[in-house]
């Protein structure tokens, strides 16, 4: 594959490889606890709802149950009193008064006995139509001023075949009570008329209701509450509330519902209402559950989920960071060296190697990579260094050959001529020089001996030029001992003889210069020989053209020299006007390396 | 020194989470500091049903709504000036809210004005004050009050009726709101009122108040009594000399013995207020002002007229009896 052909990369999003891990692990992290936290919060809600229906079902069938056979139970007490005899030949036999008396004393008995026990019987009586009467414990009476007849229960239990159960009502037939209580009734058979002809009653209060409802409540807004086949009340844990009009309850709701719950959706309010039919009553129990109450679940448990999302991110990150700061630092490390290795820097370019994988390997070979660099730069160097030292040697060897021949053959003229005293000069002139040219194996040389060497040379061509050449030199005594590359002054008054004062008609003059500026030495070779057109300035450095010149090979040579000695700015610098003369101006370093040589 | 810096940081940051942490678990268990209301009675009573009924409303609605309530009243209906120092105690007790039944019209509000001076919500329940300091009334419109009793009255009225008016305590707003409603309801037989007495609250007094009403007034045939003691009083005495025939009573308020009086004939009708309800919307309005909502300035909790005949309905013995779970 094509690398260049892979246009999106995970880690090419970012600028930095630390950010673009920490973007992924988050985006990864974020990703999945979302996912996590959507289908566990729902099935959540969904398991909390089932449960709650589950849980409140069972429930309220267990308070249906215990309200069947609570009643069942009282129905049995009914059943004892209608049906035991005594309250019948009380009421209905033709009896003497004293035998009337002991059954009366025994039923009262009887009565006391079941209201004293039972603390959820506020009241327990036999009533007939006539208003004769046992209430209670005999000391309770009658209600002088209610009709019987309008006394809906009364006349319902009276007339009606079995017993009656009515919801919540105040209990006005008997004198000063007036308490709430639902009523169990039923009619009793006079034996010779086979007619209903009183009525038995037993009046439960609350206690065993309240109970039974809240004895098994669920949270603390949960309640459970009892109405019958018309939807009036027979319990409900906010009675008072409800009868103050303060509070409404959904009993038409609960009348209309088909099913064994609903909810109910009443503002931010939610809630289930769980219905179970008392068969033998036809009571409807309810149960309400709030649903923002699971609610308040499902938001802590969302809640808690965002909480461990945060944290696992900032996990994510953290591990993201230490991740990425590990796998980038060695990385780091290696690009910083590779920095220092662009700067030409070996010495601090080692990467230590701290891992053995992918990262240490490449540490390793790079390691190995800036150690052969070096080694090679090292070795270039000393070639490039001796490179130019033969360069130099080939260049400092070149003395014209035909030089020596003309002094040699002036010397013989000379010599013939019996001029011993002159021969004596030249010859000792010429021997200095070659001398010089030879003998001297040292790149550099103070200045006074290369000034020496310019004069000795100067000092021959005059001898051989007589009248033709004068020269003068003046080399400030500060710089003499300056060590400079040698043989670059004679070339240049060589050059200024040939091509400047030998074409001249008069007699020309050469001049040597030197002097210190700043941290440089200038020196001067000043003729006022034909001097050069334009053209000829222009090509002086030309190697190639300035053989056509013989000599001027020369000029190339110590500007290439210089050049390749103290570097670019230093050198030649030629100014010249035709017919009035030249001036050389040599321009190198005042302190270079290490100082003199000698 | 970088390197430091960086682990400052993350451990900086594992801190901070953790600290969130343990905020969130336990921002749900901090739970706000249940807040007090004091409610000043006129007088707490057991064998008065209007101020049993109205101070279980207050403490059920405290309890509905998560309130602890203190409930104080003086020894009488009467004394003011015992109540003008429970309200300063109240104010003491620097409490979320006071609610309160004024003795007097008049002599309370001086007092009663430092509530709100101490920045405390004031909620005025069954009665007002010659200052309309409160934050909100919950009382029965006693002038409607007075005008179901009046009109009901008016009935039994002919040209030749000769009416009285037994009214509890002299100058207090209830008092004079009924008797105002009574005459407004009365309508043009408002003029044959031949008397208005006090009888301060207290049954013998006007049993004696009635005795002396019908030696003064042998004619008298309609008698409004304005509150329970008043109207008590008043039918116990026309009980007593017989009289239930040819005085017809109307009262106001409920209890035991009024709904026995009125089975038995003597009350031709009484009209009762709903005093649950007004203690527990007192109660209500106090938490809506503490829970920074609107309330209404007068809210009015209704009042019914019961007669013999309709005493057992569903509804009326709803309002007539007391809700007990025992």
């Amino acid at each position: 594959m094509d690398v260049n052909k892979r246009r999106f990369n995970i880690l090419g999003l970012f600028k930095s490889i630390r950010t673009s891990m920490i973007f992924w692990f988050s985006l990864l992290i974020v990703t999945t606890l979302l996912i996590f936290s959507v289908i566990s919060i729902n099935y959540t809600e969904e398991t909390i709802m089932n449960n709650s229906i589950d849980y409140t079902t069972r429930l309220i069938k267990q308070v249906s149950r215990d309200i069947n056979s609570y009643i069942t139970y009282m129905e049995n007490i009914s059943s004892l009193v209608v049906k035991g005899g005594d309250v019948q030949r009380y009421m209905f036999t033709e009896t003497g008064a004293e035998d009337k008396n002991e059954l009366y004393e025994r039923i009262v008995t009887q009565f006391n006995t079941v209201v004293e026990v039972r603390e959820d019987i506020s009241n327990i009586a036999v009533v007939t139509p006539e208003r004769e009467y046992i209430i209670n414990d005999g000391s309770d009476s009658l209600n002088e001023n209610v009709m019987l007849t309008d006394v809906a229960w009364y006349m319902q239990a009276l007339e009606g075949e079995g017993s009656i159960l009515t919801p919540s009502h105040v209990q006005h037939v008997i004198k000063n009570n007036y308490k709430w209580v639902v009523t169990l009734g039923q009619g009793i058979k006079n034996p010779k008329t086979n007619q209903n002809e009183a009525v038995f009653f037993i009046d439960l209060n609350y206690r065993l209701l309240k109970d039974l409802c809240e004895k098994n409540t669920l949270a603390a807004n949960d309640y459970v509450f009892i109405v019958d086949q018309t939807g009036k009340i027979i319990y409900h844990p906010k009675q008072q509330l409800l009868y103050s009009g303060l509070r409404k309850e959904k009993i038409e709701e609960v009348l209309n519902c088909d099913s064994s719950y609903f909810v109910t959706e009443d503002g931010d309010q939610s809630m289930l209402y769980t219905i179970s039919v008392e068969e033998k009553t036809g009571w409807r129990v309810v149960g309400v559950v709030s649903l923002s109450e699971l609610m308040n679940n499902k938001q802590e448990t969302q809640r808690l989920y965002m909480l461990t999302a945060v944290l696992l991110l900032f996990m994510a990150v953290l591990i993201a960071i230490l991740l990425a700061g590990a796998v980038t630092k060695p990385i780091k490390e290696l690009k910083d060296s590779m920095k220092e290795v662009e700067k030409g820097n070996f010495k601090e370019a080692n990467v230590p190697v701290r891992f053995d994988n992918e990262i240490g390997e490449l540490s390793k070979s790079f390691n190995g990579m800036t150690t052969r660099i070096q080694q090679l730069m090292v070795q270039n160097l000393y070639e490039q260094k001796e490179k130019r030292k033969s360069e130099l040697k080939a260049l400092r060897s070149q003395i014209n050959p035909h030089f020596l021949y003309n002094t040699l053959d002036s010397i013989i003229w000379m010599a013939e001529g019996g001029k011993n005293e002159e021969v004596v000069l030249m010859t000792s002139a010429l021997a200095r020089l070659l001398r010089q040219s030879i003998s001297n194996d040292n790149e550099r040389i103070p200045l006074e001996r290369e000034v020496e060497y310019a004069k000795s040379y100067l000092t021959i061509q005059q001898m051989r030029y007589k009248d033709k050449l004068e020269y003068e030199i003046d080399v400030a005594p500060d710089i003499k001992k300056v060590a400079i590359i040698n043989l670059i002054l004679q070339p240049l008054v060589e050059n200024a003889i040939y091509h400047g004062i030998k074409y001249k008609g008069a007699k020309g003059m050469v001049k040597i210069v030197g002097y210190r500026e700043d941290e440089k030495i200038i020196l001067k070779v000043i003729d006022n020989g034909v001097g050069m057109d334009e053209e000829t300035l222009t090509n002086i450095f030309d190697k190639s053209k300035a053989k056509e010149g013989s000599n001027g090979v020369g000029v190339y040579n110590v500007q290439t020299r210089i050049r390749l000695y103290y570097g670019e700015p230093y050198g030649l610098q030629f100014e010249s006007v035709a017919g009035e003369g030249t001036t050389v101006t040599i321009t190198i370093p005042r302190n270079y390396g290490e100082g003199r040589t000698d | 020194m970088k390197k430091y810096r960086f682990y400052v940081t993350v451990w900086a940051g594992i801190a901070l989470v953790l600290f969130a942490t343990a905020f969130f678990v336990y921002y749900d268990t901090e739970e706000a500091e249940k807040r007090r209301i004091i409610y000043i009675a006129k007088v707490i009573d057991e064998d008065n049903d209007f101020w049993t009924q109205l101070i279980e409303g207050v403490e059920m609605a405290a309890a509905e709504n998560n309130l602890a309530v203190t409930v104080v009243a003086a020894e009488s209906e009467e004394d003011y000036e015992r109540q003008n120092e429970l309200i300063e105690w109240a104010i003491a007790q620097n409490p979320s809210a006071v609610l309160l039944t004024p003795i007097s019209y008049t002599e309370t509000s001086q007092t009663a004005l430092k509530v709100r001076e101490a920045g405390i919500p004031l909620i005025l329940i069954d009665s007002v004050m010659d200052v309309d300091i409160a934050d909100s009334v919950i009382a029965t419109d006693n002038i409607k009050l007075g005008e179901v009793e009046g009109s009901f009255m008016k009935q039994f009225a002919t040209p030749d009726s000769q009416i009285a008016i037994i009214g509890h305590v002299k100058n207090s707003s209830t008092a004079m709101e009924r008797e105002y409603g009574v005459r407004i309801g009365l309508g043009e037989y408002e003029k044959q009122i031949v008397d208005v007495v006090f009888c301060d609250s207290d049954y013998d007094k006007a049993y004696e108040l009635m005795v002396e009403l019908i030696e003064k007034h042998p004619d008298i045939d309609l008698v409004a009594g304005l509150n329970e003691y008043s109207a008590v009083g008043a039918a116990r005495a026309i009980k007593d000399m017989q009289l239930e025939d040819k005085i017809k009573v109307a009262g106001i308020d409920s209890s035991l013995e009024e709904i026995q009086l009125l089975e038995e004939g003597v009350f031709e009708g009484i009209v009762i207020q709903k005093p649950f309800k007004m203690g527990y919307m007192g109660v209500e309005a106090a938490t809506n002002i503490l829970n920074g909502e609107n309330v209404l300035k007068n809210i009015d909790s209704g009042c019914e007229l019961i007669t013999k005949d309709n005493l057992y309905t569903e509804e009326n013995q709803k309002l007539l009896f007391r809700f007990r779970d025992e």
